[in-house]
C-alpha cells in the first residue's frame, strides 16, 4: 500500500561509483540506487522477501534490515528502502549483532502463522522463505504446541482439521490459472503491488487486518489476466501455485536452460525448465532491457505444444529441388543462422532462386510488459539479413513463376489457408518443418527439423537487441536436425555448428560481424544502426 | 487544587456550540484580526515563541513542524486535524470538539494563514456521531456568519473545511495512515520519507495536527506567545487537557499546566484513588509504560520528567490502577486490542502482536509456563525499530515493562498451572503434525 509510485532505482552499467563504508571497510557501490542492490553490486546478499527490484517498493517484511549510522546513533533501516549516500556508514550482520538478531527475529516472527510443511510444499526448493530460513533462521522453535497457530485466510475457506486447528483455506480457486494456499501466504503483498503496477489491473487486493490479513479478489471475481502467472514467480512463498505444474515435477530435479522465447517479436527471455527430455515448465529470465521479470501466459503456455505433433526426420536426400525457379519462404521462428544457410542456398541456386519472409498472423500492439504483439520473432533479424520480412503477398502473386516452394517454419496454410491457397498451385512443395502442420501436410516432401527449443542461434528482436538461444536437450528425435543444417547442407556446404552459421550470417550483415557467437551475452548485446 | 488559566477547556458547558456564545465569550474577534494582521512568518515565529508542543502523543513542536511545510512546492497545503482519537484511554478530543467546536475552527483558520492552505480536514473517528453533528453544526454557522469560505471577513483569504468520518481503525491516527485513509486507500501507515510535511494527502504538503494543538491557538493569538509559555515547563509550554480515568473518584477530563505532579492531578483533581491503594498509573494512553506506586509519587506530568522514567507522556491519558486488578489481566487485554488493530503490514507487528495475545491468552486461562515470561520480553525485542510506525512497539513497550515491573503477577498466574515447572518437551518435527 504505502508509497505504491515509489519504483526502486536499480544501479546500471553507467551508475557513477560513490564510497560507503560497510562494517567499517570502505567500498565503492553504486551512487543511484537502494542500498538492497549496492550491497547485491558488492557481492553482499541481504534477505528479503517483499522487495523486487520490478515493483513498487512496499517495506513490509522487514527482513533486509541494516544498521546505518545517523545522527541519532545506529538505527535499524530497511535497506530496500534507504538510498545509497556518499560515506554512508553501514553494518552487516557481518559486524552487527543487532542487525543479525533482528533479522532472525523477523525471521522468526514471519513463521509464527507459516506451515512447517516444507516437505509437500510445490514451492519447496525455490522459496525466497525457505532460503533465508536456512541460512539466518533458527532451527528450535521457541513456541509451545499450546500456542498454537492463526493461520492467515478468507474466513468463508477456513475449517477445522482433525486435530481441532484452524486452518485457513488449502487451495483456493482464484483464478482460472492459478490456486491459492492462504496458509502459506506472508502478506509480502508482492502479487498486489504487480496486479496494480506492472500488469496495470487491480485484482488482487490484501483483505482483513493484523494476523488475519488474507489475500483476496474483488467478491465474485477471478483473477485472470495475460499476465498472471507471473505472480506465481514472484510469489516467495508457496501461495500462489501454478495449476498447470503444481505437484507436476520437484523444482531441484529440474535443469535449466536459458534461452529466448521465440513467440514473439520481443523475444522474452526465459528459463526451460526440463527434466527427463521433457519440458515442464517456461520461466521468465531477468533482463532489464527486454521482459525485465515478466512472461506473458501465452509465451509461457506455449511449451505444452512442443513435444506434440511433430515431424520425423528423414534422409536429405529426399529432398529434391527441381530445374524451375525456387521460392524460399522463412517463417518468423527462424533464427539468424537459418537466415544465414538460406542465403547460401540462394547463392548456390544462383538466379532461380528467391527468398520470401513472413507470416499472414495480423500484427498486434505491444502492451508495453513482455509482448511486443508481432508474431514474427526474428523480423529485425530478417531485415539485418537482408531477407524481405513481409512478401508473402508478392509471392502469392507470381505464385506461377516458381516450380519449387521451400518454407522453413512456416506454416502458411495453418495461418491463414485462403491466402495460402494459390501457393498449392506449386507443384514442387517442401516443408521444413517441426511440427506436422497444415503446410506440411499438403507438402509433397515434409522434412521435420528442430523446434526453436532445441537448437543453438541468435535472434535479433524488436528493440534491435541480439540474443543468443540455447538447446534445451528435449528433442523428440536424436536424429532431427535444426533448419540451418539441412538448408546448408542442400547449398552444398554443410554447416554444423551455430558458431560457424553465425560466422557466415557476418558474411551477409556486416553489423553482426562485430559478434562472435560465443561472446554474446546471456542478456543479449545491442546492434548499431538497427533502426526499432 | 490552584486555579488554572483554561486554555482549551474554558468554554465546557456554557452552551459554546453557538456561534454567537462562542462570540460573547471572546471568540472570532481580536485573535482573527490580529492573525490578518501577521505575516504567515510572523505567525510561525509567534507560535513558536509560545512554546506550543504538538497534544497528539509525539509532543514535536507545532511551530517547527509548520515551518517544515515547504513554501514554494506549486502544489496546495492540507492541513489535517487528527481527531482520530483511539488509543486507550483517551476521550480529550471528544469532548473538545463536542463542546467548543468553534473553537477547532478558529484555531484551524489561525494554522491555515499560517500555512497558506486553501482547504483542510478534520479526520473524526467514525464513532463520534455527536462530535460530527456538533462540528457539522458548527461549520454551517461559521460559513453563515463568513468565517469560512470565500474571502473570510472581508480579507482575500479563503478556506474551506470538510469532516471526514474516518471507519474505525486505531492505526489511522497515525499521520500517513490517515492520509492513506483521507485519500480513500488502505489505512496503513506509508513508508518515510518522504514525510508528510513534504508529500502527504495527494502527494501535496501536508500538516497533520491533533484537535487540542490547534484549539490552543485562539487563546494564544487573545494572550501574548510569552504568557502560555510561562505556564508550562521551560521546554514545552501551555497547559495540556487531562483524561483521568480508571479507580478515581472523579474521572473526566481536566486542564492543568504541564509540570503539574501526577499525584496532584489524581488526588486534587480526581479526587483521589477509590477502590483500593494505588497500583500503577499509565500516565499517556494505553501504549505507555507504567508507572508503579513509589514512581507515580515523584513524577510530574511533562514530557521530559515521564520521559526520564522510560515512559511517555502521550496524549495525557492517565489510566489510574487499584491493586485489586491484576496487571495480567490488563495486558491481555492491550494484547488483545493491539493484535486486533496492527494494520497487517510489517511482519514483526503483523505476528508478533497476535502471538503475545496468543501467548498472554494462555497465562490468563491457567495455562501459563515458566519461561513464558521470558520469551514474550525476548519477542518484544524483535519489535524494537524495526517496523514503519510504533504500533509495534505500542504493544511490546507495554509487555516489557509490565513483565518486569509486575512480575509477581505474572508468577501467580503461572502457577495456577500445576504443569507450569515440567519441562519444556521438545517437539521434534514429526509429518503430519500439522496437516
Amino acid at each position: 500500500m504505502s508509497n505504491y509510485y515509489n519504483m526502486p532505482k536499480l544501479p546500471t552499467e553507467n551508475s557513477p561509483k560513490v564510497e560507503i563504508f560497510v562494517d567499517d571497510r570502505p567500498v565503492m557501490v553504486p551512487g543511484d540506487t537502494n542500498l538492497l542492490e549496492a550491497l547485491k553490486a558488492v557481492g553482499i546478499e541481504t534477505p528479503h522477501i517483499c522487495y523486487h527490484p520490478y515493483l513498487p517498493v512496499s517495506g513490509n517484511c522487514r527482513q533486509c534490515l541494516v544498521e546505518q549510522e545517523g545522527p541519532r546513533g545506529r538505527m535499524l533501516v530497511i535497506s530496500c528502502y534507504t538510498p545509497v549516500v556518499p560515506g554512508m556508514k553501514i553494518y552487516t550482520p557481518a559486524s552487527s549483532e543487532r542487525v543479525k538478531n533482528a533479522r532472525k527475529a523477523t525471521q522468526e516472527f514471519m513463521l509464527v502463522n507459516h506451515p512447517l510443511d516444507c516437505p509437500i510444499c510445490d514451492k519447496a526448493g525455490e522459496c525466497t522463505l525457505q532460503e533465508n530460513f536456512m541460512e539466518a533462521g533458527q532451527n528450535e522453535s521457541r513456541l509451545r504446541p499450546e500456542v498454537g497457530k492463526n493461520y492467515h485466510g478468507n474466513p468463508d475457506h477456513q475449517f477445522v482439521d482433525s486435530k481441532g486447528q484452524v486452518r485457513g483455506g488449502k487451495h483456493v480457486d482464484i483464478g482460472p490459472r492459478i490456486l491459492l494456499d492462504e496458509e502459506r501466504c506472508v502478506q509480502c503483498d508482492r502479487c498486489v503491488r504487480f496486479m496494480r503496477s506492472v500488469a496495470g489491473d487491480e485484482q488482487l487486493q490484501l483483505a482483513g487486518r493484523a494476523d488475519h490479513t488474507y489475500i483476496s479478489t474483488f467478491p465474485g471475481e477471478k483473477l485472470d489476466h495475460e499476465y498472471d502467472l507471473c505472480v506465481t514467480d514472484i510469489c516467495p512463498t508457496g501461495a500462489m501455485t501454478a495449476k498447470y505444474f503444481r505437484f507436476q515435477k520437484r523444482v531441484w530435479l529440474l535443469s535449466h536452460t536459458p534461452t529466448v522465447s521465440m513467440d514473439d517479436s520481443l523475444g522474452a527471455n526465459i528459463w526451460l525448465d526440463h527434466a527427463d527430455g521433457k519440458i515442464w515448465r517456461m520461466m521468465p529470465r531477468c533482463n532489464p532491457q527486454v521482459n525485465r521479470s515478466w512472461l506473458s501466459n501465452t509465451s509461457r503456455m506455449a511449451f505444452q505444444t512442443f513435444s506434440e505433433n511433430r515431424l520425423p526426420a528423414i534422409d536429405a536426400s529426399a529432398i529434391k529441388i527441381g530445374e524451375g525457379k525456387v521460392a524460399i519462404v522463412l517463417g518468423g521462428t527462424c533464427t539468424i543462422e537459418d537466415l544465414a544457410a538460406a542465403r547460401m542456398l540462394k547463392d548456390s541456386l544462383g538466379g532461380r532462386a528467391e527468398l520470401f519472409g513472413g507470416t499472414f498472423r495480423a500484427v498486434g500492439k505491444a502492451d508495453g510488459i513482455a509482448k511486443s504483439g508481432d508474431p514474427m520473432a526474428n523480423r529485425k533479424g530478417f531485415k539485418v539479413m537482408g531477407v524481405g520480412d513481409n512478401n508473402l503477398q508478392d509471392l502469392v502473386k507470381r505464385v506461377s513463376e516458381f516450380e519449387t516452394l521451400i518454407t522453413v517454419n512456416a506454416d502458411l496454410f495453418g495461418e491463414d489457408a485462403a491466402a495460402a491457397s494459390p501457393l498449392e498451385k506449386i507443384k514442387n512443395r517442401i516443408a521444413l518443418s517441426a511440427f506436422d502442420d497444415a503446410t506440411a501436410k499438403k507438402a509433397t516432401v515434409a522434412f521435420g527439423i528442430r523446434h526453436w527449443s532445441e537448437v543453438q542461434g541468435t535472434m535479433v528482436n524488436s528493440l534491435g537487441i541480439l540474443q543468443k538461444l540455447n538447446a534445451a536437450p528435449t528433442a523428440p528425435e536424436a536424429e532431427l536436425r535444426p533448419a540451418y543444417e539441412v538448408l546448408s547442407q542442400l547449398s552444398g556446404t554443410a554447416i554444423t555448428c551455430a558458431s560457424k552459421a553465425f560466422k557466415k550470417a557476418g558474411e551477409y550483415a556486416s553489423v553482426l560481424a562485430e559478434y562472435s557467437y560465443d561472446n554474446i551475452k546471456s542478456t543479449g548485446a545491442l546492434l548499431n544502426g538497427v533502426e526499432v | 487544587m490552584a486555579e488554572c488559566v483554561k486554555v482549551c477547556t474554558g468554554n465546557f458547558g456554557k452552551g459554546a456550540q453557538d456561534i454567537e456564545v462562542y462570540k460573547k465569550l471572546g471568540g472570532y474577534g481580536d485573535a482573527l484580526k490580529r492573525v490578518f494582521e501577521m505575516s504567515q512568518f510572523e505567525l510561525i515565529d509567534y507560535v513558536q515563541r509560545s512554546n506550543l508542543r504538538g497534544r497528539g502523543g509525539a509532543g514535536f513542536p507545532t511551530g517547527m513542524k509548520w515551518s517544515f511545510v515547504p513554501r514554494n512546492s506549486g502544489k496546495p497545503v492540507y492541513i489535517v486535524v487528527n481527531a482520530d482519537e483511539g488509543e486507550g484511554g483517551t476521550f480529550k478530543d471528544h469532548f473538545l470538539m463536542m463542546e467548543d467546536p468553534h473553537r477547532l475552527i478558529e484555531g484551524l483558520i489561525i494554522a491555515a494563514w499560517a500555512l497558506g492552505t486553501r482547504t483542510a480536514y478534520i479526520y473524526c473517528r467514525g464513532e463520534f456521531l455527536p462530535c460530527i453533528e456538533s462540528l457539522n453544526k458548527a461549520l454551517n454557522q461559521a460559513y453563515a456568519a463568513g468565517y469560512l469560505g470565500e474571502n473570510i471577513m472581508g480579507t482575500k483569504f479563503s478556506l474551506d473545511i470538510f469532516v471526514h468520518r474516518g471507519a474505525g481503525a486505531y492505526i489511522c491516527g497515525e499521520e500517513t495512515a490517515l492520509i492513506n485513509s483521507l485519500e480513500g486507500q488502505k489505512g496503513q501507515p506509508r513508508l518515510k520519507p518522504p514525510f508528510p510535511a513534504v508529500s502527504g494527502a495527494w502527494k501535496s504538503p501536508t500538516c497533520v495536527n491533533n484537535v487540542e494543538t490547534i484549539m490552543a491557538l485562539p487563546w494564544i493569538l487573545q494572550h501574548e506567545p510569552e504568557e502560555y509559555a510561562k505556564m508550562g515547563t521551560p521546554r514545552a509550554g501551555g497547559t495540556k487537557v487531562f483524561c483521568i480515568s480508571g479507580d478515581v473518584k472523579n474521572p473526566g477530563v481536566y486542564e492543568a499546566p504541564l509540570g503539574t505532579p501526577m499525584m496532584t492531578m489524581i488526588n486534587e483533581y480526581a479526587g483521589g484513588v477509590v477502590g483500593g491503594k494505588l497500583k500503577a498509573v499509565l500516565p499517556g494512553g494505553s501504549s505507555c509504560a507504567p508507572l508503579n506506586a513509589e514512581e507515580a509519587a515523584v513524577a510530574t506530568m511533562d514530557y521530559e520528567c515521564l520521559a526520564s522514567m522510560k515512559t511517555m507522556f502521550g496524549s495525557g491519558a492517565m489510566i489510574v490502577i487499584n491493586d485489586t486488578h491484576n496487571m495480567v489481566d490488563l495486558l491481555n487485554v492491550l494484547g488483545n486490542f493491539y493484535s486486533h488493530e496492527s494494520c497487517g503490514q510489517c511482519t514483526p507487528c503483523r505476528e508478533g502482536t497476535g502471538l503475545l495475545h496468543r501467548i498472554l491468552n494462555l497465562i490468563v486461562d491457567g495455562k501459563g509456563h515458566d519461561g513464558d515470561v521470558e520469551l514474550m520480553q525476548s519477542l518484544c525485542g524483535g519489535f524494537g525499530g524495526v517496523t514503519i510506525c510504533p504500533l509495534s512497539i505500542s504493544l511490546g513497550g507495554p509487555v516489557s515493562s509490565y513483565t518486569a515491573k509486575f512480575r509477581k503477577d505474572f508468577d501467580e498466574y503461572i502457577a495456577k498451572n500445576p504443569d507450569h515447572a515440567k519441562p519444556r518437551v521438545q517437539e521434534t518435527y514429526r509429518p503430519g503434525i500439522f496437516w
